[in-house]
């Protein structure tokens, strides 16, 4: 029920302050170090221009984890994606959204080493970076949870967590140790109907399978996550729980890059849209700055008002 | 304007609320966290935890799992949860829920029950007087009842406690709280607060809120219900009737609310007018959440009836967040509630609505989100809000409340 973590500031400081007590609502706020943080970081973020198309982080960090600019590539004689910028801020959901064949999938496999780029510059945390496999993008701590979750049905939860990567004690598997992190893990992303850790994943139903899946993708102090359509498959109350855990993730630090078609869940807990239209990035903006039918217009036909390719 | 400075007495008791209050909200913590986290040497740590470990609020104990560090382990201080507790109660339109929930804000145990739309108060009261008393029973030996809230959907007047007007469930005269204190008989007296009132309490205390001040959560049931959050506190306003977002009117005009005005959020949102539009109302035993809910799951698989109810509800619950973004600029704001389903089914209207409604410097920081809590946001406020007497002065009020008890055994 406590959703814990490191939300929480200390419930007090000073000693002998006697307004804490007065009346039913506790931690009276006060002017701490955390309200001083707030105004410098509101100070430095005001004098910024105006528009729809501002792209500011909205949390502490100015660093995006993810910055990708002119980014080419092409398959033999089929160009696939052509001078594409996109970025990913810790604490934020970024939508990634485009018709059926704008390149997102391409994107992302090249984000995780499945492909590589032709040209363009890839920087992680604000370093340039050269992601030549998937296993150099895991160890920076990329994860992608693809459309088919890639679980083994045979195995239970834990065991699908550690898969390739269990954890020994000597010659054994740590078993209790890996329980408890699964437990911990799935725990953190609120997931109280999952019953036992040690349930088989065919025994799962479609959301606890993708939130296992989310799970395994966080359990290793990952800092992007990059979700392809998570809730394609999903009844409408696991779709709910899914975003919600999407959300979370977010708010508990992680970059998310989600990949969704479906403008409500895009809405629901994204904090910036990046669209692309054949192969380029129409727009990257706050998800507080625009409106469904412009995203929709950006999507099918890469321009809107002020938004979008110039003509 | 000069006061004195607070007395030794004073700082103790500030002291010993403020370590509960950690290990009620954080849960467990050993003693040199608690050092660190409140500032205090470990000594006074020492001090207080044995005050509160002899009033039977806390326990100490060897640090569980095994130990990674080395040297001797810290004790770690646990709340007495199973012997220390409040009742909370929830009145819903059609659920009532009673639940004994310990301190640290554990559910330990709870009753749930329909409510009949046309059932009257004495009912009410017998239902929830039964729930309770089966609670009280299956108390632990020797646990003690430390406060009582009950959640209504409806306007309570904080002075005391006298339900003003419920458009949504009609109790006449009946003094709730009073009725329900002196039916119980555990000496102990029942508050009574707006439900959306206590689910921005939740929310703040131990949802979706931890660590944002100011805070707006709304909260769907048949009505639509809202707490205001500002500055780490409740806005009740002058008689604490404040937070009534639910009739703020946003179509002059509108559609007729249960208050008598017309155009209210609650109106233009509530349940009644989206099964409205979604052409659901007649249906007999279709009603409440799942109702809500099955309207949301048809608008998901493409039914362009449900999806247009959705749409107009999500228009206008769109405005009355874009208006509260302008004047109250909150961090964050909570959908709670059927407003859970409703945000999540219909948020790309109600993000556009906000994003061309309201005004760009307070909307690009604020953050949407449903309610962690989920079901239980009035139960677990009204358990938070029932706690506040114990957590401010704790080894008074335990002593108080212990008194009668060691008359009668």
């Amino acid at each position: 029920m406590n959703t814990a973590g490191d939300a929480w500031e200390p419930v007090a400081r000073a000693i002998g302050s006697p307004a804490l007590s007065d009346g039913p609502r506790g931690p009276s706020g006060g002017f701490g170090a955390k309200n001083a943080a707030d105004t410098l970081a509101d100070q430095a973020r005001l004098p910024r221009g105006g528009g729809a198309a501002r792209w500011e982080p909205l949390g502490m960090s100015v660093t995006p984890a993810l910055d990708l600019r002119g980014i080419e590539k092409s398959f033999g004689s089929v160009k696939v994606l052509h001078d594409v910028a996109f970025s990913a801020y810790p604490g934020e959901v970024t939508a990634l959204v485009g018709d059926n064949g704008a390149g997102k999938t391409t994107l992302i496999k090249c984000i995780g080493g499945i492909h590589q780029f032709d040209a363009g510059e890839y920087r992680f945390e604000g370093r340039p970076v050269r992601v030549g496999s998937p296993r150099e993008a895991t160890r920076l701590g990329i994860e992608i949870v693809h459309q088919d979750l890639a679980l083994c049905e045979n195995l239970d939860i834990v065991q699908n967590l550690f898969l390739g990567r269990e954890q020994r004690r000597g010659l054994t598997l740590d078993e209790s140790a890996m329980e408890e992190l699964a437990r911990t893990t799935l725990s953190g992303l609120a997931v109280r109907t999952m019953g036992s850790v040690r349930r088989r994943v065919a025994t799962l139903s479609g959301g606890q399978r993708q939130t296992v899946a989310i799970a395994r993708a966080v359990l290793w102090d990952s800092k992007v996550v990059i979700l392809d359509e998570p809730a394609a498959a999903l009844g409408i109350a696991q779709t709910q729980q899914v975003l919600e855990v999407v959300r979370r993730l977010a708010d508990k630090g992680l970059a998310v890059v989600l990949i969704s078609h479906n403008m409500n869940d895009v809405f629901a807990v994204s904090d910036r849209i990046a669209a692309l239209y054949l192969g380029r990035t129409v727009a990257q903006v706050r998800t507080a700055d625009i409106t469904h039918r412009q995203v929709v217009e950006l999507i099918t036909s890469g321009v809107s008002g002020d938004l979008g390719l110039r003509r | 304007m000069m006061k004195g400075g607070p007395s030794q007495e004073d700082i103790r008791r500030h002291n010993l609320g403020t370590l509960l209050r950690f290990v009620h909200l954080r849960g467990p913590a050993s003693r040199a966290t608690l050092a660190e986290s409140l500032g205090l040497n470990r000594s006074t740590i020492m001090a207080l935890t044995a005050d509160l470990t002899g009033a039977g609020l806390v326990r100490e104990e060897l640090p569980r799992g095994p130990g990674r560090r080395a040297g001797r382990p810290s004790l770690v201080v646990r709340p007495e949860s199973t012997r220390v507790y409040v009742l909370a109660f929830e009145v819903g339109v059609d659920r009532l829920v009673v639940a004994r929930v310990g301190l640290g804000g554990v559910i330990l145990d709870r009753r749930e029950g329909v409510r009949a739309r046309d059932s009257d108060s004495g009912e009410l009261l017998s239902v929830l007087v039964a729930g309770a008393r089966s609670l009280v029973r299956k108390a632990e030996r020797g646990a003690v009842c430390v406060g009582a809230t009950l959640g209504f959907p409806g306007t309570v007047r904080r002075s005391d406690d006298t339900i003003m007007f419920g458009p949504n469930l009609d109790i006449g005269e009946l003094r709730l709280g009073d009725a329900l204190s002196r039916r119980l008989g555990l000496g102990i007296p029942v508050s009574v607060c707006n439900d959306a009132n206590l689910g921005a309490l939740a929310e703040h205390e131990r949802g979706a809120g931890v660590g944002c001040d100011n805070l707006i959560y709304l909260h769907g049931d048949v009505g639509v219900g809202g707490g205001i959050i500002a500055h780490g506190r409740l806005l009740g306003g002058d008689e604490g009737f404040g937070g009534e977002i639910g009739h703020m009117i946003i179509n002059p005009g509108g559609r007729r609310c249960a208050c008598g005005s017309k155009g209210c959020l609650e109106a233009e949102v509530g349940e009644r007018t989206l099964l409205a539009h979604a052409g659901r109302e007649e249906i007999p035993d279709q009603a409440g959440r799942d109702a809500v809910r099955d309207v949301v799951a048809a608008a998901d698989a493409g039914d362009i009836v449900a999806r247009e109810a959705l749409h107009r509800v999500g228009t206008w619950l769109g405005l009355g967040v874009a208006n509260l973004v302008n004047v109250f600029n909150p961090g964050l704001v909570i959908f709670g509630g059927t407003l859970r389903d409703i945000y999540l089914g219909a948020a790309a209207q109600i993000r556009s609505v906000l994003a061309t409604g309201a005004l760009a410097a307070p909307r690009e920081k604020v953050k949407l989100r449903t309610a962690a809590l989920g079901d239980d946001t009035t139960l677990v406020g009204a358990a938070e809000f029932a706690f506040a007497e114990v957590l401010a002065d704790p080894v008074q009020v335990l002593t108080r409340l212990r008194a009668p008890e060691d008359t009668t055994v």
